[in-house]
């Protein structure tokens, strides 16, 4: 079944067209890797799929829900770990996993944090506020509030940005898992090698167009 | 029920953010406390002519150190995206709305309670029986303004002259709050009986009722916007 998918959607900022007539579909169980050159509207693309932002022309589902008229369904079916880390810098690890578990109406025991936090080596900082953490820290953390949450729908902005390689294989596993599960992810990144390990499917978005390659061609560094 | 669970968690984590920073509360309350200083100091009054003027410079200070807090209240959202957060969460819009509006009716009710005794003491203001009926007054009164400024703080967050904008936009829809306030302040600092100045606090009642319902109704576009 096709948890993803976006037709004919066209972004544009006055008379700038970022994109136009483009379709995306990602099955549930996938994971779909999107390059493409900065500036080429991949972040503009995951912010119209996680109801940021609306899209200029066309129409997308998350999980079978329409995006422009059932937003709140779909957003509780979809997790987007966006650039920004989404945590409030004088709360501690637990409470920011609390407070975004709370927003979506999910109570889970201190044993299911702790065991999350331990997973993604965050445990010895549990009680500290995140204004402390570093960049590749505050990624983690939101990579237990995804493995927490267990999302129908995953959509990531350069996910490997500021993680380690211990933490860069983490996310992996952690993806792999999730589409294990059945879930759809979507991600936009520049690491060919790491997305390759996890990808079922490869896009390039440049110039307005979506292009579709194999995993293969894009190991072989043929694609852009 | 999830509904009351969100109003609770944002209220708690707005609280326990402004707890450990401290950074709305100082600045709300050396703000008051300069307002108070320069009035008492300006002002040469004997019993009677305090008693029709601190009515006013009360709401006055109140309004102005309200604002200082309302204008934060989401423009600390912008750090590390959280306002995005607030977006794409599933959790209903109005209980955001009504967490964020508990807390800023509690930062400025504390503010008010803690300067409330400095105005006594600088005007040398005999409250002591009108104490309940004045903070019945504060009460409402701090609810209308917690109710628009919340709603206007999250109109104006992604604007650049925020700062500038949220008075802007605010003062003149609760110039109905204020006059009421000052009105019914007046009345009770005068020890005048309690209907002679009720219809001011119906007023602030109804208006709290309205614009509650309002905002929180409108919030979803607001926040969506």
């Amino acid at each position: 079944m096709i948890a993803i998918r976006g037709c004919d959607l066209g972004k544009s900022y006055g008379h700038y067209r970022v994109f136009d007539r483009l379709s995306v579909e990602v099955e549930e169980g996938q994971c779909y890797a999107l390059f493409g050159p900065n500036g080429a509207g991949k972040t503009t693309l995951l912010r119209i799929l996680a109801t940021l932002s609306r899209p200029s022309t066309g129409r997308f589902e998350i999980a079978g829900h329409d995006g422009l008229t059932e937003k709140e369904t779909v957003r509780g079916a979809m997790l987007f770990l966006a650039h920004g880390s989404y945590l409030y810098d004088e709360l501690d690890a637990v409470e920011n996993l609390r407070f975004a578990l709370a927003l979506r109406g999910l109570t889970l025991t201190d044993r299911q944090i702790k065991l999350a936090l331990d997973r993604v080596a965050i445990g010895p900082f549990a009680d500290l506020k995140t204004r402390y953490y570093s960049a590749g820290m505050k990624k983690r953390l939101t990579v237990a509030k995804a493995m927490l949450i267990r999302p129908k729908v995953l959509l990531l902005d350069e996910p490997y940005t500021s993680l380690d390689e211990s933490g860069m294989r983490l996310m992996n596993q952690y993806l792999r898992d999730l589409a294990g599960e059945g879930a759809a992810v979507l991600m936009t990144t520049h690491d060919r090698v790491r997305s390759a390990e996890v990808a079922h499917r490869v896009g390039v978005l440049d110039k307005g167009r979506l292009q579709e390659c194999s995993v293969e061609e894009l190991k072989a560094h043929a694609i852009f | 029920m999830p509904f009351f669970r969100v109003i609770r968690w944002v209220a708690w984590k707005d609280l326990i953010s402004e707890i450990r920073s401290r950074e709305t509360i100082s600045s709300m309350f050396f703000f008051a406390l300069i307002v108070i200083l320069v009035f008492s100091f300006s002002f040469s009054m004997d019993q009677s002519e305090t008693r029709e003027l601190i009515a006013g410079i009360i709401w006055v200070a109140f309004a102005f150190t309200g604002i200082i807090g309302l204008g934060k209240s989401f423009s600390a959202e912008l750090q590390n995206d959280c306002l995005e957060h607030l977006q794409i969460s599933p959790a209903s819009k109005g209980a955001i709305y009504l967490g964020k509006l508990a807390a800023n009716l509690l930062f400025m009710l504390i503010v008010e309670i803690i300067l409330f005794p400095m105005f006594v003491i600088f005007f040398n203001l005999d409250v002591v029986e009108q104490l309940p009926v004045l903070l019945l007054i504060f009460a409402l009164a701090t609810l209308g303004l917690s109710t628009v400024g919340t709603l206007f703080s999250a109109m104006t967050v992604q604007i650049r002259a925020r700062e500038v904008m949220l008075p802007i936009l605010l003062l003149p829809l609760a110039v109905p709050v204020m006059i009421a306030a000052v009105e019914a302040t007046r009345g009770a600092l005068n020890g005048s009986p309690i209907a002679m100045y009720g219809n001011w606090l119906q007023l602030l009642a109804v208006f709290d009722v309205v614009f509650t319902v309002m905002s929180f109704w409108v919030f979803e576009w607001i926040l969506d916007s």
